[in-house]
């Protein structure tokens, strides 16, 4: 199995990890689209989460992220939420026609011929989602990011702007343990219904499960990991906007629900839930 | 010591397709298995059809029985697992205390004896007079009527139905004209009307029956004991009258 290493390279002494909690009615996680498509991700990204740190401490646009980056990211899916598209259009108040990409030799943007007047775009969004994310870094940086999530100097955003964050958002600070180990051991943070669905699942379903555990997947920065994602930020400076790759693994964690284990293990398709052994000691 | 027996019934072999149809036919084949019958020995069955293709029987006998014949005839005899389960009963009466609940099942033929019914079939009224001091004992077939049956006999039994847990209506919302009793943890799942003839007679018997199911709530563990080893109502000889105790569903922690 993999195993973390306790310092990056260059940063030295003790690592600490703070654990967010992303929940909100809507998110949106953006990673590679562009223009009138606005992709999300089904997890969030770290640029995202970045820039929820940097505007937590105050930092402007145009400021160094650089230490940020080198904070290792771990998200887990508590609740993967469901899909939302917002049909979304654009038009000039003034009722001047769009203009379009190219520019005239004086360097502004030439009107749309023959004229259009609006743009639909789709933008989308993740609804009703829950995820634990966990940033590991070194102590000073990471606690001063704590101290900064819960007295944010600028409002922070889940992914968008529009997408405001549900407190709490800062769980803990853990200072020892895996980046893996963190998220496993973290409560599952979904909401009532979705626990008391996976109940229900888990006593009714065809082939029944105890529901007292649940898979759930997660991604964790691993140098030696499998998989890419291009979503690390080198700037947040407007004029200087570029993503750079970092390497990810995918994997699932098994952690505890809080849930009652089920009872009888006696298939209740053929009592229709009533099993009068059950009282019997069977 | 008692017992209480669940066997799986083949629905598609032709043995099983009597002893579906006919509640005396299956009567016959439950005492089959008591090897010592004794007259005073109370056998209480049920036919549970809550998966059509694998019923159950279920059965509560004084003594140890013996099913082999049921498996040989109406089940899966060269099948893998359990053919048939018996276990000990004294378990489940050892858990009876005043205030606890379980859920329960029970299917019953409610009736009600009167001395002067409205309509009187001819039958009924040749045999009345054959009889002298019999009453009529006439089904009750509507739902309602089966309902209350049950729940005016709850507490002869040694048990209550708790309240069902439903909202209170709105403030404003409520019909202050409306003066039906509150709901009971109890519904009928099942109602049924067989008809079959006993050898040797003409006159067909009719047996009206409805299942209960619910929580019910223990007020006099001896009358519930009593109820559970000796049955409930009439019919107890062709699968009525049999109250089997179970689990509440877990709710879990919220």
């Amino acid at each position: 199995m993999h195993t973390t290493p306790e310092a990056a390279p260059g940063q030295g002494g003790s690592q600490t990890t703070l654990v967010l909690r992303l929940a909100g009615p809507l998110q949106s996680w953006g990673d590679r689209s562009a223009f009138n498509r606005r992709d999300t991700t089904p997890h969030p990204t770290k640029s995202g989460i970045v820039g929820l740190l940097a505007a937590a401490a105050g930092r402007p646009r145009e400021a160094d992220i650089t230490d940020l980056i080198g904070l290792r990211l771990g998200v887990r899916i508590d609740q993967p939420g469901t899909l939302l598209r917002d049909y979304h259009t654009v038009s000039d108040y003034r009722g001047r026609p769009l203009p379009q990409a190219g520019v005239n030799a004086k360097g502004i943007q030439k009107p749309t011929s023959p004229a259009k007047d609006t743009h639909v775009t789709h933008r989308y969004y993740l609804q009703d989602a829950v995820f634990i994310a966990a940033v590991q870094g070194p102590t000073a940086l990471v606690i001063a990011l704590a101290e900064a999530i819960r007295r944010p100097a600028f409002p922070l955003a889940l992914g968008r702007r529009s997408c405001t964050p549900t407190q709490p958002i800062a769980l803990t600070t853990v200072t020892d343990g895996t980046l893996e180990d963190i998220l496993a051991s973290q409560p599952w943070q979904a909401g009532q219904a979705v626990k008391d669905a996976y109940r229900r699942q888990a006593q009714q379903g065809p082939q029944p499960f105890s529901p007292h555990r649940i898979d759930l997947a997660a991604t964790l920065d691993d140098p030696a990991g499998d998989d890419t994602l291009q979503d690390v930020p080198r700037s947040f400076a407007p004029r200087e906007r570029g993503f750079t790759t970092r390497r990810i693994r995918h994997t699932w964690l098994n952690i505890p629900t809080g849930l009652a284990p089920t009872a009888t293990t006696h298939p209740a398709s053929d009592t229709g839930g009533h099993d009068p052994f059950a009282l019997l000691g069977w | 010591m008692t017992y209480l027996s669940r066997v799986r019934i083949n629905p598609l072999r032709a043995a099983s397709r009597t002893l579906l149809a006919n509640p005396r036919a299956l009567h016959g084949a439950v005492l089959a298995g008591i090897p010592d019958t004794n007259p005073d020995d109370r056998i209480l069955w049920r036919l549970d059809t809550d998966h059509p293709r694998r019923p159950q029987l279920l059965v509560l006998t004084p003594s140890k029985p013996d099913w082999t014949h049921i498996v040989e005839q109406a089940g899966w005899p060269d099948a893998e697992g359990e053919h048939y389960a018996i276990r000990d009963y004294t378990p489940l009466l050892a858990q009876l205390a005043i205030g606890r609940e379980f859920a329960f099942r029970l299917k019953a033929s409610p009736v009600q004896n009167t001395d002067r019914p409205d309509k009187a079939s001819p039958h009924r009224t040749k045999t009345a007079a054959e009889l002298h001091h019999r009453s009529y004992r006439m089904a009750h077939r509507t739902a309602a009527h089966q309902l209350a049956w049950f729940l005016d006999r709850t507490t002869r039994w040694g048990f209550t139905i708790p309240a069902a847990r439903t909202d209170t209506p709105a403030p404003g919302l409520e019909d202050p004209t409306d003066d039906t009793p509150p709901a009971k943890e109890v519904r009928i799942t099942d109602r049924n009307r067989a008809t079959f003839t006993k050898p040797g007679t003409r006159t067909p018997v009719t047996l009206t029956t409805a299942t209960f199911e619910g929580h019910l709530r223990i007020t006099d563990p001896g009358l519930l004991q009593a109820a559970l080893l000796g049955g409930i109502g009439p019919s107890k000889a062709y699968g009525c009258g049999l109250l089997t105790l179970a689990p509440l569903p877990s709710t879990g922690p919220r």
